[in-house]
């Protein structure tokens, strides 16, 4: 149980008599009988959140298990339900495994990016990826400096410290006037400090929605096309696990920049980092 | 140390004059170390062998012109032909559009043509020309020579005479070709048969046919698939040996169609391996070369019905089937090629037989055969793939008039994988700590988990949570004005608690009513007016009394009705702290002045 007074009329303080102060609110908890439902729901949705987490997990411990017995398709199949179901870094990272044993250098390298996307951190992700393009013989994407930076920390990251950065700030430069309070030296810095940060945040979040648009080629000799239609001509064939730019989209077709030129491919034919 | 570079220079400059030596010499020597690439060396005559002797064509002999009406006896109405026959080429000849002739000479269609003659060691063109001609009535027609420009030199074309008889015993109809056709009723592109007959002339004597035509807007020959044959014939209902070329005609446009046939005879000059039937007589001598034509042919072309088409139709009509499609084998790797043979049989063309295209697959790279080869190299992309792609063909036949479908089936494949590495043998760059890379072990936990992997900054809640920081900023700035203006204006704050008590006690009073309790309801009803009249005078309402409620009332009121209910009430208040306090029973029936009095200090407020 709370309880919060607040006095009006503090700054006259001084002019009125003391038995004129009055006690406007009185903010005490009270329980009431919604809330009980309330509560009833948000423990249905803990429950339903953690019923589809060891949904997950039983994917995941499957795509394992049959890893393990060399069924390479088969694992990559509980893998992609279980990334579908909570993309985790792990499960990303087996996928990658088990699609470069069955062959699919693309899916493989596609797995291992967005398992860095999640988490940058992740040393076998890193690893898998620098061994896989140097045995398939493939670059890796070409990242603008601001790019390069948004690969430091996860994406979510970013947004969540440009937030509070700039509310950091906001909330430094305007709350000690609301407050009545002398903005303090220590205050002043903070709010420049957290400004700072906000507007790097700002191109790092730059970096990160750019990076949305690169992609894998999935299939070997995938056709670059001059045109986006199924008669367009062939401009070039492209190796599997090749990185590549989404420029523009029509139809069923991505128009694409890639290292050897630009034109348009099948979207079945090349997978997206974000690939929602 | 000035001693020690100088000779190393020195060195230096040994050692340069050293290579320009034995450059230098190289040099010299190259002419006996090169040799020269040497020419073919061909035997005495050779030369000679590869060159043969070509017949010059001869443009420069005087041109020579005939004309003559064929037959040159006729009867009224009965046709011949004005024949015009010069040994020059066709497009060296400056020919009139029209031809001056007498008003009872009807001419009917033309046709030229132009052969090349060998004549032992030359050769030499000849064009002729020939109109159909009827004459209106009897008597005798001449057509008189005029003058035609040949090679740009004037070349006379001689007068020629028809002679129209009212009766003509030894009459014999003009010498033409006869067509047949083997449909006359055909869809647009459907190919069909024509026949090209030379019958037999006197004694049975059948001559070749040169530079056959077909004549007609609309249509397209294939020569390259004639047949030529001598057999017996049904021309004009006589069975009589002729000269027989078949062709394939393809319409090319709707509609009513005229085809005619037009050729040069040719004596014995049969230009193709050609079979004989029956018995017939071939003469000799000089070949004389005569052009000739057919009447011509209706047929009707039809367009091919829209309704009703299938995928892969790439204008074959006819009846077609193929073999079962043979694929090299059926256990490959991906990008190993196996060939598809597909062999097409049919009643139709299928010379002119167009395969189907080669289908778009994700999984398949395909590639057709070049004509007339009917196959397709199928390369897999992936080892997904369990069975060649479809090939959609449908073809188009014109007994049924409908589309009939022939597309070649998938066949089971087993498509292998690349067998990607799993281990790299160190490399020696420098770069890394010289260990093998390999591919990274499973890992044993999900790890670190995502939402989505789709970014928030691409959610459109996001932009949502963003906002409600800016409504936190807003509600806190005005939260502070409102509280500004409080501080300014108190007054409104005491009157809006005033207000709120006043409803209180008001409550509190008419349950004391309710209750019967006079106490109560006198405590309470002061209470009401003191709060009432607290906010005029900025006062505790616990430090007001009577009097105070009384001054608020005004002078006319404080000795009516309203005065002595204030007092009554105060009093009775006041007597609760008394030793014997008053019973009041009748202190509740001033509840109803109590309301209408605390109604007018309200209003106040």
């Amino acid at each position: 149980m709370s309880r919060l007074l607040f006095h009006r009329c503090s700054s006259r303080r001084e002019e009125a008599p003391t038995h004129l102060r009055f006690t406007i609110y009185d903010l005490r908890f009270r329980f009431k009988p919604r809330y009980l439902g309330c509560c009833i729901v948000l423990a249905a949705l803990i429950c339903a959140v953690n019923f589809s987490r060891a949904a997950t997990n039983d994917f995941f411990a499957q795509g394992v298990e049959l890893s393990r017995a060399g069924q390479f398709p088969e694992a990559a199949a509980a893998f992609e339900k279980s990334a579908q179901t909570q993309p985790a870094a792990g499960t990303l990272v087996n996928l990658g495994i088990a699609e470069w044993r069955r062959g699919h250098a693309g899916a493989a390298i596609l797995a291992w990016e967005q398992a860095r996307w999640i988490d940058p951190f992740d040393p076998r992700a890193g690893a898998d990826l620098k061994f896989a393009r140097q045995s398939a013989q493939l670059g890796a994407p070409q990242l603008k400096w601001f790019e390069t930076a948004s690969t430091w920390l996860p994406p979510d990251w970013w947004v969540w410290l440009a937030g509070a950065s700039l509310w950091l700030a906001v909330g430094l430069l305007t709350l000690p006037g609301i407050l009545r309070r002398r903005k303090a030296g220590w205050q002043r810095a903070l709010a420049a400090l957290a400004f700072g940060i906000f507007l790097f945040c700002i191109t790092a979040n730059l970096g990160v929605v750019s990076r949305t648009q690169t992609g894998f080629v999935l299939k070997k000799n995938a056709p670059l096309l001059l045109t986006p239609s199924l008669e367009g001509e062939v401009l070039m064939t492209l190796n599997s696990g090749e990185p590549a730019r989404k420029l523009r989209t029509r139809g069923n077709y991505f128009f694409i920049y890639t290292g050897y030129g630009t034109g348009w491919i099948n979207r079945e034919q090349i997978g997206l980092v974000n690939s929602e | 140390m000035a001693g020690h570079s100088r000779s190393r220079r020195n060195w230096m400059l040994d050692v340069g004059c050293w290579m320009f030596g034995v450059f230098f010499r190289f040099l010299l020597l190259a002419p006996f170390l090169l040799r020269a690439q040497a020419p073919p060396q061909l035997p005495p005559g050779g030369l000679a062998q590869l060159q043969v002797a070509q017949p010059a064509v001869d443009v420069t002999t005087p041109v020579t012109a005939t004309a003559a009406f064929d037959p040159p006896v006729v009867l009224a109405g009965e046709k011949t032909f004005y024949r015009v026959t010069v040994d020059a080429t066709e497009s060296s000849i400056q020919w009139p559009d029209e031809i001056a002739a007498p008003p009872g000479l009807k001419f009917g269609p033309d046709a030229r043509g132009q052969l090349t003659q060998f004549l032992g060691d030359k050769f030499r063109p000849l064009t002729s020309f020939i109109y159909e001609v009827r004459a209106t009535a009897a008597g005798h027609f001449a057509i008189t020579n005029f003058t035609v420009d040949v090679y740009g030199k004037p070349v006379e074309i001689p007068a020629a005479g028809l002679d129209v008889v009212a009766e003509n015993p030894n009459s014999h109809p003009a010498r033409q070709l006869v067509l047949e056709t083997s449909a006359t009723n055909v869809f647009l592109g459907e190919p069909f048969h024509v026949s090209v007959m030379l019958p037999a002339g006197t004694n049975n004597e059948i001559e070749a046919l040169r530079e056959i035509q077909i004549n007609g807007d609309g249509l397209m020959a294939d020569k390259t698939a004639s047949r030529q044959s001598i057999e017996t014939a049904n021309v004009n209902g006589q069975l009589k040996p002729a000269f027989i070329c078949e062709m394939v005609v393809t319409p090319i446009s709707v509609g009513p169609l005229k085809l005619s046939a037009q050729g040069f005879t040719a004596g014995r000059e049969f230009t193709a391996p050609i079979a004989i039937r029956g018995q017939v007589t071939i003469p000799g001598g000089p070949t004389k070369y005569v052009l000739l034509v057919s009447d011509a042919v209706g047929i009707n072309a039809r367009p091919l019905p829209v309704e009703g088409e299938l995928p892969g139709f790439t204008g074959a009509i006819g009846t077609f089937f193929y073999d079962p499609p043979q694929l090299s084998t059926n256990r490959l790797r991906v990008g190993e090629p196996a060939h598809l043979k597909i062999v097409f049989h049919g009643k139709g063309d299928l010379t002119r037989l167009t395969p189907p295209d080669p289908p778009r697959s994700p999984d398949w790279q395909i590639i057709a055969d070049n004509p007339p080869d009917t196959g397709y190299t199928l390369i897999p992309l992936t080892n997904e793939a369990r069975a060649t792609p479809a090939i959609p063909f449908s073809y188009f036949d014109p007994a049924s008039a409908k589309y009939v479908d022939l597309t070649i089936p998938p066949l089971p494949v087993t498509v292998l994988g690349e067998g990607l590495p799993v281990q790299l043998p160190a490399m020696d760059d420098g770069s890394d700590s010289g260990a093998p890379l390999k591919l990274s072990g499973l890992a044993a936990v999900p790890g670190k988990t995502a939402g989505s992997l789709k970014p928030l900054q691409l959610r459109g809640w996001f932009v949502g949570v963003q906002l409600a920081p800016v409504i936190g900023f807003v509600a806190l700035w005005r939260w502070d004005r409102r509280r500004r203006f409080l501080e300014a204006h108190p007054e409104i704050v005491r009157r809006r608690q005033a207000r709120r008590a006043l409803r209180r006690e008001k409550r509190k009073l008419q349950k004391a009513v309710a209750d019967g309790d006079a106490a109560a309801f006198v405590q309470h009803a002061a209470e009401a007016m003191r709060i009432a009249i607290a906010p005029r005078d900025a006062a505790n309402p616990r430090a007001l009394v009577c009097a105070d409620v009384l001054a608020q009332l005004g002078s006319a009121d404080q000795n009516n009705r309203a005065g002595e209910t204030v007092r009554k009430i105060f009093a009775a208040a006041d007597a609760q702290f008394a030793a014997a306090p008053q019973t009041g029973g009748d202190l509740l029936a001033l509840n109803s002045e109590v309301e209408a009095l605390l109604q007018r200090l309200e209003a106040k407020l």
